[in-house]
């Protein structure tokens, strides 16, 4: 294979958007583009592109092998991935599926006899709220599109013949069956927004043309901008940020101008980086704030980067979010041309900044900030060694002093230099102060993102906002207050007071704010089975306890599950799960058993019931025998040409007996 | 580094430097915690968890990883409690949870770490009743390492070893979560020429040695430290023998040679020790054909047939070939009884006298070494003259990529092919070859001109070394000669190595000249070092199997030297200067009529020799096998390899090593080199006075006085180095001439040889593991002048110079410059010496 000029041309163009030297950075845009032309990466071309790269082979192999969106083997036409996390199968994921193998004729993994379909499962794609769900990636552009609500089978019907139609891709918004009701592939729009009157992050979402940069800033957009970069000093804009006591979105919750004063002061190269890969389930806020209102957030870098003294700053996006990744690329194309970006940008000499938008392919590890570095160098995305940590010389991308920070973070960074760190505390409580946008899926009657201020009560969100149950009859039976990761709290904590100090004392933490409802109707059996298949399909590989527990953990709840459950299963999921807890090499670890750990504390009575109905005498399955191991040593390899011929006999000539009448 | 840090761990006070580990604080102690991904000669990565202990820290005590975190001022450890040995063990039931306990017959077993922490820290039980993941159990990742993938507990220790050391990711971690494996990259396998050095520090039994496996158990084995017996590095093994027979070789740490690693030669080919080919009795030649034959008989015949030619023809009608790939005591007893007993200084042995060598060797392996370990490399500059470290050293190499990478240091490289290490984009002299002593010439100009150094006596010499005549004659573009001196000149601390290619033949003594000449005037001159590539290269000289000096490199007017021996050896020695390898083979049959050949074999390097030796009255063939040098002999005498004998090997940094003696093979009737020359010297009418190897070692202590204490007991298993000042040659600036380019419109390519370390050499050919690795008889061809050419890889062609031609095939190769073409030495039915005359530069065409 010889790549053709275009493409080489192409590939380059992608090399040329990271610095100097680090140009095996493009790696994962170049794959995409690889996968575009060719319709998937055979190894030949991964070697062609580690040549261009300076990677060796099993480099960029590995990399390959490591992101889901990335095919080695080719795909359909159209690839149908259908999310099956939690938040989906809350709302019918299942019956969707099912649908889709009914109309399909073929089974999860398979891909239909003219190649036109392949059906494949996936993990939370960020659209909880609009569930069931599936994402379709056209294999000849390379285009992918969420079609969502999919809540019947003839909405299913009705996606595939619009899929056959060939006019589900001339946008990449995303699609539902009754805002499209003549079969034109129309976008729907951004999903339900709501929330306080007066809302600010989310303000301009729904408004016609929020993504246009005209329409920005006719709102007023990038006068801050412009005003701080002329008038204050970096430092005076990380005081007021500290000053409004803004705490990162991303998870964790930390002070977002203390992290940007920890960036040893002179360092001459620094980069900001955003974590755009919203991957927690039941997390969906960043996604809406980027595909309709993408200059809030590049205002936010402007700031962001002024205030961290960077030229250079990236957007890590998640690869599913390819909707949102082209309406980013087109607002900094449209940014550029206005001078906000690029170099002298609002005609201040010297003043630069360039801003890429990188896609990522399908790892939920990647959102940890350190394996989000390690991906965006190129790599596989496994976390590293802290310290140094990021904003630390050494630790970050390049090994330099980087900011990470969420895209709500830096989405909130504009409004508090507008308005003033003081109007910014008054929203919320006195230590998580601002607005929140809150995820709400699930049981619920209306599932969407709610701005809020910090401190709101579990249940105003769920019953005044959410209009309470999705169905009358069945009540909430568990909430998950911060993303799938986080502790499970049941229908008597409405009271807790959704900041990160109430969830905490409620005994779990508020995460991304993604929270999820589960009613009666839900399986804890099954949610728990789903949270650990989620993580262990996520799970890097790079530490032991992730590695090998998830999995073990994932195939004791399968059997419950189908029947073949102890009860001394129970105590030894707790065992486990317990040692994967803070022995972890990240806080994945963490995450992969909290939901679990929890279901298994408040629910148990569900784990045992089942146990006592399908298998009341407590048998243990048949391990099967292990099959010979020792294999023939005096083979050929196969691995080189040769220019000797082989000479001698096996020196295991006996084996050559039991192998042969093995085979 | 003499900050000093106090902690405690389980209650013990103890004191570090700064930045030590946990893990190592807590050795100190005598404390063990137990790792798997850690490894003392690997960076940390902290990934299989095995080594969580407790630590204080400011937020009160958690668990951190003991291999990765360093300690801190008043830190607390605790390794023993109840919260990190439920740890420990938890953490071997997730890694036992998917292995497959194939422990009776994995290779590994019985020196297992796996096995041996679930023996003291693991579960007494498992609680996994599902099914375990399946995955490949036989994946070859090259020729000889098979991956076992279900044993393999992702440690990373092998992805490691090729990042960090040999600078080749050609292992990653593929896929991810629980289906996590090691693998390369689908048809490209691991070719670095260390790479079996991750079967040692694999931490259970993924990776084995497909030579040795299955053919071994760890506990029914002997094991002998020695010394690896292809490269000049003197890499230091330890052969693992079993009912006579080797079972297998691994790595022994040496911190002044190797540090802990070999070559995949070194561990993989030995085959050959226990090949079925080896000669096992003597064979002397009746009516035409070679014929078993009784010792006594055949050293009879041997001392018969050189007294007559003696008397016949004069000492000096006969010679002796010694050899660089056997031990000291073979070689010191060859030239003592070619001198004392036959009378003559014709004794030599193959790049010996025909090379203008230095006897000083390198100044320390480990002033390379060193920047692993510290922060202030000893050695800030390496120059690299005709050798490629990556084919012909490939210790060096890995020792060189990490001067170079971690330890800062600036590499310069004189090679006429793009050579691997000219990866690090050091100024790169691609000469011609032949014209090595122009290059240097202008390098020391303009070295001169850098370091703002002007002498006038060296300015003389120098006149003809115009950047013209860098350009026209070498064909090396000045920038980047500049760029070399300025190195040379800046640089504090430089090595400047040179291999036999670029100091063989006519050209020798000049090329010498001109880098002593640029030694000098940059302040290197002590770091100026000849490299012979074999075992012995560098032995086989100290012990005087050279024409024109006595052991010791003692001149052979050396009055001193001859008295001390004389008196020894109770003889007078010959004073002639005799004649060297090369000459001896291009006169046998004419003023040479007997040789006797110990352990070489010159027939098969070239063609005309091998009509010469055929005309010899007497030709006398001391080896392993029927070599094609053995096959003309008229008798042939069976000898023991460096594994069956005790013996002494000198390496390239003049270290003397122990080879002791690994195994015995009771079928054969073939003897040891000493014993066979014992017998012959008794037949002549001495009594040498040696028991053993350890008493010829023990004479040549005596003999040699740069040897002087260094006795088989005083060695140890570390080696000991001689003091080069001794031997060094007094620093004066010489006149260097450029010897005549023979280029010609008949014969348009420049011919480069230098050697391979997979060539067709028996102790390389008999191991068929590795067959498919070895080179073939090739041309290697520029991608231009192969299209040129219009020929293909694998094309046969036709390649002649005046002197003779070879049958080859194309191989177009990157690393060849257009106009020059690639033959390595050695190289299965194509010994390149059938186009060269005398020297290694040579023009030569090509037909397809």
């Amino acid at each position: 294979m010889a790549f053709s000029d275009a493409l080489r041309k192409e590939l380059q163009e992608w090399m040329a958007l990271y610095p100097e030297g680090r140009q095996r950075s493009a790696v994962l845009p170049c794959l995409y583009a690889i996968q575009r032309t060719y319709g998937y990466c055979s190894v030949e071309s991964q070697n062609e592109l580690g040549d261009m790269l300076g990677m060796t082979p099993a480099e960029v192999g590995a990399v390959v092998g490591y992101y889901h969106m990335i095919n080695e083997e080719p795909k359909g036409d159209f690839h149908v991935e259908v999310c099956t996390n939690v938040p989906c199968m809350l709302r019918g994921a299942n019956q969707c599926m099912h649908h889709l193998e009914e109309k399909l004729g073929i089974g999860h993994g398979q891909t239909t006899a003219d190649g036109q379909f392949t059906l494949d499962h996936m993990e939370c794609l960020g659209s909880c709220a609009t569930a069931p769900m599936v994402q379709i990636t056209e294999k000849a552009t390379g285009k992918l599109r969420y079609f969502e609500e999919l809540d019947s089978a003839e909405d299913v019907a009705k996606l595939l013949d619009l899929v056959k139609s060939g006019n589900a891709f001339h946008t990449q918004e995303r699609w539902t069956p009754d805002a499209d009701p003549n079969s034109e592939g129309v976008g729907a729009g951004p999903y339900r927004i709501g929330g306080m009157e007066e809302r600010f992050l989310t303000a301009r979402i729904g408004k016609p043309n929020s993504h246009q940069i005209d329409t920005y800033m006719a709102d007023g957009g990038y006068e801050t901008a412009r005003r701080v970069l002329t008038e204050m000093a970096p430092e005076e804009v990380i005081e007021q940020v500290k000053a409004s006591g803004l705490r990162g979105r991303g998870g964790a919750g930390f002070p977002t101008g203390v992290k940007w004063s920890f960036l040893p002061p002179t360092s001459p190269v620094r980069y900001l980086v955003v974590n755009a890969d919203e991957s927690e389930p039941g997390t969906f806020k960043d996604r809406a704030v980027m595909e309709y209102d993408p200059h809030q957030l590049i205002e936010g870098i402007i700031l962001a980067a002024h205030a961290i003294k960077t030229d250079r700053a990236f957007v890590y996006i998640r690869g599913e979010y390819y909707f949102g990744y082209s309406r980013l690329w087109e607002a900094v194309r449209a940014a550029e041309a206005k001078g906000f970006l690029g170099e002298n940008i609002f005609g201040i000499e010297g003043k630069n900044l360039k801003l890429v938008i990188h896609r990522g392919a399908g790892a939920y590890e990647c959102g940890e900030e350190t394996a989000l570095l390690t991906s965006l160098e190129g790599g596989r995305g496994h976390p590293r060694l802290k310290p140094p940590f990021p904003a630390n010389e050494g630790g970050g991308l390049y090994g330099r002093p980087t900011i990470v920070n969420n895209v709500e973070s830096i989405s909130n960074v504009p409004h508090i230099m507008r308005r003033g760190a003081d109007w910014y505390k008054g929203f919320g409580t006195e230590k998580s102060p601002g607005m929140r946008i809150f995820c709400l899926s699930g049981n619920v009657k209306y599932p969407g993102l709610y701005e809020l201020p910090h401190g709101v009560p579990l249940g105003e969100l769920v019953y005044t906002h959410g209009g309470g149950t999705q169905l009358a009859e069945a009540a909430v039976k568990a909430i998950c207050p911060g993303g799938l990761s986080m502790k499970l709290l049941t229908s008597d904590q409405m009271e807790t007071q959704l900041d990160f100090e109430g969830v905490q004392a409620a005994g779990s933490l508020l995460g991304s704010a993604g929270i999820i409802v589960m009613d009666e109707r839900a399986s804890m059996v099954e949610v728990a089975r789903r949270t650990v298949s989620f993580y262990r399909e996520e799970s890097c590989g790079k530490c032991t306890p992730c590695r090998e527990g998830t999995t073990w953990l994932e195939k004791i709840l399968i059997r419950v599950e189908n029947g073949g459950g102890r009860l001394q299963d129970l105590e030894l999921m707790e065992h486990l799960s317990k040692f994967i807890e803070r022995r972890s090499f990240c806080p994945f670890g963490d995450a992969s058993v909290w939901g679990m750990q929890s279901g298994l504390q408040k629910f148990r009575g569900e784990f045992i019931e089942l146990i006592e109905q399908t298998n009341p005498s407590q048998i243990g399955p048949d391990i099967p025998i292990r099959p010979i191991y020792r294999p023939d040593t005096g083979q050929d390899s196969g691995l080189h040409t040769s220019t000797l011929p082989m000479v001698g006999e096996s020196p295991l000539i006996r084996d050559k007996a039991d192998v042969a009448a093995d085979d | 580094m003499t900050d000093l840090v106090t902690l405690k761990i389980d209650g013990h006070e103890v004191s570090v430097p700064k930045g030590t580990l946990v893990l190592d604080a807590a050795a100190k102690l005598g404390i063990e915690i137990p790792i798997f991904c850690s490894h003392p000669k690997l960076d940390p990565v902290a990934c299989c968890r095995m080594c969580l202990v407790e630590m204080s820290g400011p937020r009160g005590a958690s668990l951190q990883p003991a291999c990765a975190v360093p300690v801190a001022e008043g830190m607390e450890v605790n390794t023993q409690n109840e919260n990190v040995r439920s740890t420990q063990e938890m953490m071997l039931g997730f890694i036992l949870v998917n292995h497959p306990l194939d422990c009776p017959i994995c290779d590994k077993g019985g020196e297992c770490p796996l096995q041996d922490q679930t023996m003291r820290f693991g579960p007494g039980i498992s609680q996994l009743v599902e099914p375990k993941r399946h995955k490949n159990k036989e994946h070859l990742i090259s020729d000889t390492i098979v991956l076992d993938q279900e044993r393999c507990v992702v440690c990373w220790r092998c992805i490691r070893y090729l990042q960090e050391w040999e600078d080749k990711p050609q292992l990653a971690l593929f896929e991810r979560g629980g289906e996590t494996l090691i693998d390369i990259q689908h048809g490209q396998p691991v070719d670095a020429k260390t790479g079996g050095n991750i079967i040692d520090i694999c931490p259970v039994g993924a990776l084995t040695n497909r030579v040795a496996r299955f053919n071994f158990r760890p506990w029914q084995i002997e094991r002998t430290p020695s010394i690896d017996p292809h490269y000049s590095t003197g890499d230091n093994i330890r052969i693992d023998t079993r009912t006579h027979q080797i079972r297998r070789i691994v790595g022994r740490e040496n911190m002044q040679v190797n540090d802990q690693w070999i070559a995949d030669k070194t561990r993989f080919a030995y085959e050959w020790v226990n090949s079925d080919q080896r000669l096992q009795h003597p064979l002397v030649r009746k009516d035409g054909e070679l014929v078993p034959a009784s010792w006594s008989y055949a050293l009879q015949y041997v001392v018969d047939r050189l007294k007559e030619i003696s008397r016949k023809n004069g000492a000096d009608a006969i010679g002796g070939i010694g050899s660089t790939k056997l031990s000291n005591e073979s070689n010191y007893l060859f030239q003592r009884l070619m001198r004392q007993f036959i009378g003559t200084n014709n004794v030599d042995h193959r790049n010996g006298g025909d090379v203008a060598a230095l006897a000083t060797g390198l100044p320390a392996l480990a002033d390379i070494m060193k920047p692993q370990y510290g922060p202030n490399p000893k050695v800030d500059t390496i120059f690299l003259v005709g050798f490629d470290p990556s084919e012909e050293l490939p210790i060096l190499d890995i020792h060189l990529k990490r001067a170079v990478l971690r330890g800062g240091a600036k590499l310069i490289i004189a090679h006429p092919r793009q050579i691997e290490l000219t990866r690090y984009k050091g100024p790169h002299l691609a000469y011609k070859p032949g014209s090595e002593v122009t290059m240097l010439n202008v390098l020391t100009k303009l070295a001169m001109s850098a370091g703002e150094k002007n002498d006038a006596e060296l300015s003389k010499l120098l006149t003809g070394a115009t950047q013209q005549a860098l350009k026209d004659v070498c064909d090396v573009a000045v920038d980047e000669a500049k760029r070399a001196a300025e190195l040379l000149a800046q640089s504090e601390n430089a090595l400047i190595i040179y291999g036999p290619m670029a100091a063989d033949g006519p050209n020798g003594p000049q090329v010498i000249n001109a880098l002593t000449n640029l030694a000098m005037i940059t302040g290197h001159y002590e770091r100026l070092a000849y490299i012979g590539l074999d075992a012995n290269s560098q032995g086989c000289r100290d012990m005087g199997v050279l024409p024109t000096k006595l052991p010791g490199h003692a001149e052979l007017d050396d009055a001193e030297a001859r008295a001390r021996l004389e008196q020894l050896w109770g003889c007078t020695l010959p004073t002639e200067p005799g004649k060297t390898y090369k000459q001896m083979l291009d006169a046998a049959g004419g003023a040479i009529k007997a040789l006797y050949v110990m352990g070489a074999d010159p027939a098969s390097e070239r063609p005309d020799w091998a009509a010469n030796l055929d005309k010899l009255d007497l030709l006398i063939v001391q080896d392993l096998f029927l070599t094609e040098t053995a096959q003309l002999a008229d008798v042939v005498l069976p000898a023991l390899s460096w594994a069956e004998s005790n013996g002494t090997f000198t390496n390239c940094e003049r270290r003397v090593q122990r080879a002791p003696k690994a195994l015995t093979n009771p079928h054969t009737k073939a003897a040891a080199d000493w014993m066979i020359l014992d017998h012959l010297a008794s037949r002549l009418g001495a009594n040498w006075p040696y028991a053993d190897e350890k008493g010829v070692l023990h004479e040549i202590t005596e003999a040699v006085p740069i040897y002087r204490g260094l006795t088989w007991e005083a060695l140890g298993d570390q080696g000991l180095q001689w003091d080069a000042a001794q031997v060094r040659p007094t620093a004066e600036y010489r006149q260097a001439v450029q010897p005549e380019a023979t280029a010609s419109a008949e014969y348009p390519f420049a011919l480069v040889t230098g050697t391979v370390s997979y060539d067709g050499g028996n102790m390389f050919a008999l191991t068929k593991q590795m067959h498919n690795i070895a080179y073939g008889p090739i041309v290697g061809i520029s991608p231009a002048d192969a299209d040129r050419l219009s020929v293909a890889d694998a094309t046969p062609v036709t390649v002649s110079s005046p002197y003779g031609a070879l049958q080859v095939q194309v191989k177009i190769s990157e690393q060849v410059k257009p106009g020059t073409v690639w033959i390595p030495e050695s190289l299965p039915q194509s010994p390149v010496g059938a186009l060269l005359n005398g020297s290694s530069a040579e023009y030569v065409k090509i037909e397809a």
